[in-house]
């Protein structure tokens, strides 16, 4: 094919792109996986019953603050490694700022209550089926992040595809504080974490073969 | 670029027209000798460009996305290239392996043939490396057939001897 051909046919449809493209393709993305993760959460696992009452209390905040500002970090990183000439992605470091504030939080709470108690808090009800179920609900936000990655061009995909996965991870995270009953600190930080940081490493591992361009 | 973005088709098509020269320009600077692979680099860089144009940030320079793109590509391409070796280039490749091979022999050959007497040496090249008949190495190194004969005889005997003392 000729180039001046090619040319000509690439102008022949130009559709117009709006100002914030990348940001409305992402959240676009990010809402849909949303959407599947929040109707999969209330239909398979079930909001938790206490919700309204568990909304008073301090723990239910931490936790939505922990994991709701971890996805924030990772969504404003994922949209600078979708264009091509991206630097260094400064908001992953940032995100490390509410897992150390978790971890503080987790040490005065173990500081607080007998050493006897730690392990009960530490594996609570749910901790072998947390990390899955965080996961698991990150898999449609991650497939929604990759729609949107079509019309984006990442150059480093490694590196997108982990912080695809982590903003998926912490998103799923999220969502799932609806279901989660659990109430500690150090839970949290262990379990919930563990489920993020699998999503950003299986994001790492699919990224240079499903973001390709 | 902008104009494009806004939907202008024309204006698109005057841009991308513009590119082409330049991004010819940074792939042969980079991959000198190479036109075709650069051709058809020039046209999936400009499919990029456009399908891709939703990731250019207006508040930057427009150059360093491109070139990103560019580079982008390039890479790409030498990932897929290094993975299926064109098979066109491959007589080229094995003509020159078989140089390598027949002129590292011709070194060896040459420096046995030196350490024989110059007379049986001359004469081995004649009728063994030239492959001249008997009567034609004759009257080219002007002596007699049976000389030539027995030149060649005597030559190749002190050579294996030679390589013979060499591997022992």
């Amino acid at each position: 094919m000729k180039t001046e051909d090619l040319i000509d046919a690439l102008s022949a449809d130009v559709a117009p792109v709006p100002r914030y493209a990348l940001s409305r393709r992402l959240l676009g993305g990010l809402v849909l996986g949303g959407a599947v993760t929040l109707l999969a959460v209330a239909g398979f696992l079930g909001f938790r019953p206490d919700l309204w009452l568990a909304m008073h209390g301090a723990m239910f905040w931490i936790k939505w603050f922990y994991t709701g500002s971890l996805a924030l970090c990772a969504s404003l990183a994922t949209a600078r490694l979708g264009r091509p000439d991206a630097g260094a992605a400064g908001w992953l470091w940032i995100a490390c700022v509410p897992v150390v504030g978790l971890m503080i939080i987790s040490i005065q709470e173990l500081a607080s209550v007998p050493s006897s108690q730690w392990l009960g808090m530490w594996l609570g009800a749910s901790w072998k089926v947390c990390s899955k179920n965080v996961f698991l609900l990150s898999v449609p936000i991650f497939a929604g992040l990759l729609w949107s990655f079509r019309r984006l061009a990442p150059t480093r995909l490694r590196l997108a595809g982990a912080t695809a996965g982590l903003t998926a991870g912490a998103w799923g995270a999220t969502l799932y504080c609806l279901h989660c009953p659990e109430s500690s600190a150090v839970f949290v930080l262990t379990w919930y974490s563990l489920g993020i940081a699998l999503a950003a490493l299986v994001g790492a591992m699919l990224g240079p073969r499903l973001m390709r361009w | 670029m902008l104009r494009g973005l806004g939907g202008d088709g024309a204006a698109h098509g005057q841009l991308l027209r513009a590119l082409v020269p330049v991004l010819r320009g940074f792939y042969r600077r980079r991959m000198a000798g190479r036109d075709d692979d650069i051709e058809d680099l020039l046209q999936e860089t400009l499919i990029a460009v456009h399908e891709r144009r939703a990731s250019y940030d207006v508040t930057r320079p427009f150059t360093s996305w491109l070139f990103a793109v560019a580079r982008y590509k390039m890479i790409d391409h030498f990932r897929k290239s290094g993975r299926t070796c064109a098979i066109d280039g491959l007589e080229d490749i094995l003509e020159a392996e078989g140089f390598t091979k027949a002129s590292d022999a011709a070194a060896d050959i040459d420096r046995l043939l030196d350490t024989i007497p110059p007379k049986q040496a001359a004469a081995i090249r004649a009728i063994r490396l030239e492959g001249l008949s008997t009567a034609e190495a004759a009257s080219q190194l002007k002596l007699g057939e049976s000389d030539i004969k027995v030149s060649v005889h005597r030559g190749l005997k002190a050579l294996a001897s030679k390589v013979r003392d060499s591997l022992k």
